[in-house]
């Protein structure tokens, strides 16, 4: 009888050192967005208008190699690391949250007030799928711990 | 463990491609210029877009001998090449011709993710040169073979644009202030640095032509200047002393709002028959492709013209905000409406009688072309009749052929007009970098 080996919650170091570096910088970036934006449909200062457009356009630039890593993780399964139906959802919660921030980022490039109110909706819509991608994410890793304790 | 859902991937796959769409999609115009011009042109409702439509030619500029084209009856030479962006032209008494060779001086700080883009863009239209900063004399040759000697008049200037002689002092209106130069008849070339008339409005220059017009006595110099953003997008604090006609009196230099609420008054002139002050007009951009129309409108004393609260009279514009109703409320409405997008930046009221009856007595205008529209517009020097004082018929193409049939290609591009001693019709082109001639045939 071989001694069971302890097994790694990861699939590649490399991958989840960088999806944890990057990861977080964009879910920031949104939710300072939506503060802008909101601040601006208030005060009607351009300066808050123009802030948000820089914060949305740099936080789908900061987007794109977590979401490329989630994206192999999700949809390129692994015998060894069965991907759960709750990465799953966290995938879609974050890909119509991108895509929401995508829509955004093109209505900041409109002229002073002519965002308003469309730049508040999406910003919304982006920091509630993200953050419900938060909370699920959090739920999955309680799972993966019982399945270990298994 | 359940297998990725396919149909859920091609919905996705289908809404994000509805979504590219949505922002790069360019809806097509439905008015052309002379559909949309007179005093009460149709105006349909505002738009806005993901990202601002565009439709942008690419630059080729002017090779073996093609010039632009003119009609049955007018002829077209080329009376100086090898320019470097030639942008308004003037006649002094003795025939010579003053070339101002200027672009914007690129002081707009990048402010939003858009400009960095918008900068890409401008530069593949070929309308990013550099200026040279200078003021180029042309001279005919006396020796009747046509050829035009060219030298450089004025140099070290700061993107000059207006350029007007009374007296025996020339008038130069640079971005940042209307100097003054002595001249003498028949000079090639001033040395002597200007002595500063007055300062002008300054900061940002996001439109950064100044025009300029004497006063017929000689005592004021109109001003036009532009606004520093296409609507208040940059803050409204900028746009003091922006969007109007300042009148500068010569005796001081003290300075006056004369006209407000005009977006970018490009071309200053006066209306021979009238005495009237006239202008054309830039008017605001991304609300569409048959809107905002440009104008030529004549310039009322005392009197706002809407930018940026509102246009055509009482239109809103809730972009501009916080929203200023009372000054809505006596905005009034622009004369003549020319098209959309047409970029007017150049009017000459005909004077002369070199060229034929149908172009005597009305008013040329340069317009530089549309980057924001399908089909694009302007890209061509137009005349608009004139009766009584008034424009009495849509503008008609003049001098054409400034882009390639397919609209794809672009050779040159009509800005500063001016009438030379002959009464010749004189056409800078900012894009080809040449300075056009048109006479009769």
């Amino acid at each position: 009888m071989t001694p069971a080996t302890p097994l790694p919650t990861y699939r590649s170091r490399f991958a989840t050192a960088i999806f944890d570096l990057l990861n977080p910088v964009p879910y920031g970036l949104f939710v300072g967005t939506l503060i802008f934006d909101v601040v601006y449909a208030i005060t009607r200062n351009v300066f808050w208008g123009k802030g948000a457009a820089w914060l949305v356009t740099t936080g789908l630039l900061f987007a794109i190699i977590p979401r490329l890593i989630n994206l192999c993780h999700v949809w390129i399964p692994s015998r060894r690391y069965p991907v759960t139906r709750l990465e799953r959802v966290e995938f879609w919660l974050n890909l119509f949250g991108i895509a929401a921030a995508i829509l955004n980022a093109f209505v900041h490039t409109r002229d002073a007030y002519a965002i308003v109110p469309l730049n508040v909706i999406l910003s919304i819509i982006t920091v509630a799928l993200l953050s419900i991608g938060q909370i699920v994410h959090a739920l999955d890793k309680f799972r993966i711990r019982e399945v270990i304790r298994d | 463990m359940t297998k990725p859902n396919p149909p859920v991937l091609k919905r996705f796959a289908v809404a994000a491609a509805c979504a590219a769409m949505l922002g790069g999609c360019n809806p097509h115009a439905q008015y052309d210029a002379s559909h949309q011009a007179g005093s009460n042109p149709p105006l349909p409702s505002l738009r806005y877009f993901f990202s601002p439509p565009m439709q942008v030619p690419t630059y080729v500029g002017w090779h073996n001998g093609d010039t632009p084209k003119v009609p049955d009856g007018l002829k077209i030479e080329k009376i100086a090449s090898g320019l470097h962006h030639p942008r308004q032209v003037y006649v002094l008494p003795n025939g010579d011709i003053l070339v101002a060779e200027s672009n914007s001086p690129n002081e707009e700080p990048v402010t939003t993710p858009k400009q960095v883009i918008a900068g890409l863009i401008t530069h593949k239209a070929g309308k990013a040169a550099k200026g040279a900063n200078r003021i180029t004399l042309l001279r005919r040759r006396g020796d009747g073979s046509g050829e035009w000697d060219k030298t450089v008049f004025i140099d070290h200037l700061h993107s000059p644009f207006g350029m007007q002689l009374v007296g025996n002092t020339l008038y130069v209106a640079d971005t940042d202030a209307i100097l003054a130069f002595p001249y003498q008849t028949g000079e090639t070339r001033i040395t002597t640095r200007g002595v500063e008339l007055a300062d002008l409005p300054n900061t940002i220059n996001h439109h950064w032509t100044k025009s300029l017009l004497a006063s017929p006595d000689g005592k004021k110099l109109f001003v036009g200047v532009g606004s520093n953003s296409n609507v208040g997008e940059n803050g409204l604090d900028v746009e003091y002393r922006r969007a109007d006609v300042l009148e500068v009196d010569i005796a001081t230099g003290g300075s006056r709002i004369y006209a407000a609420g005009i977006r970018n008054p490009t071309g200053l002139q006066w209306e021979p028959k009238t005495g009237q002050l006239w202008a054309i007009a830039n008017e605001r951009d991304e609300v569409g492709p048959d809107l905002v129309p440009d104008y030529l409108t004549s310039v009322k004393e005392g009197a706002f013209y809407g930018w940026p609260y509102s246009y055509y009279g009482q239109h809103v514009d809730r972009r501009a905000q916080p929203q200023r109703p009372d000054l809505v409320a006596k905005a009034i409405p622009p004369d003549y409406a020319i098209g959309s997008h047409v970029a007017p930046l150049g009017l000459l009221f005909y004077t002369g009688n070199n060229l034929p009856a149908q172009y005597q007595g009305g008013a040329f205008i340069g317009e530089h072309g549309s980057w924001d529209r399908t089909p694009l517009s302007g890209y061509m020097v137009a005349y608009v009749p004139f009766q009584d004082g008034k424009p009495s018929g849509p503008p008609q193409p003049v001098v054409t052929g400034f882009v390639s049939a397919d609209q794809k290609h672009i050779y040159g591009a009509p800005v500063g007009l001016a009438q030379d001693r002959d009464g010749a019709l004189i056409v800078a082109d900012d894009v080809g970098n040449a300075v056009w001639r048109v006479t009769k045939e």
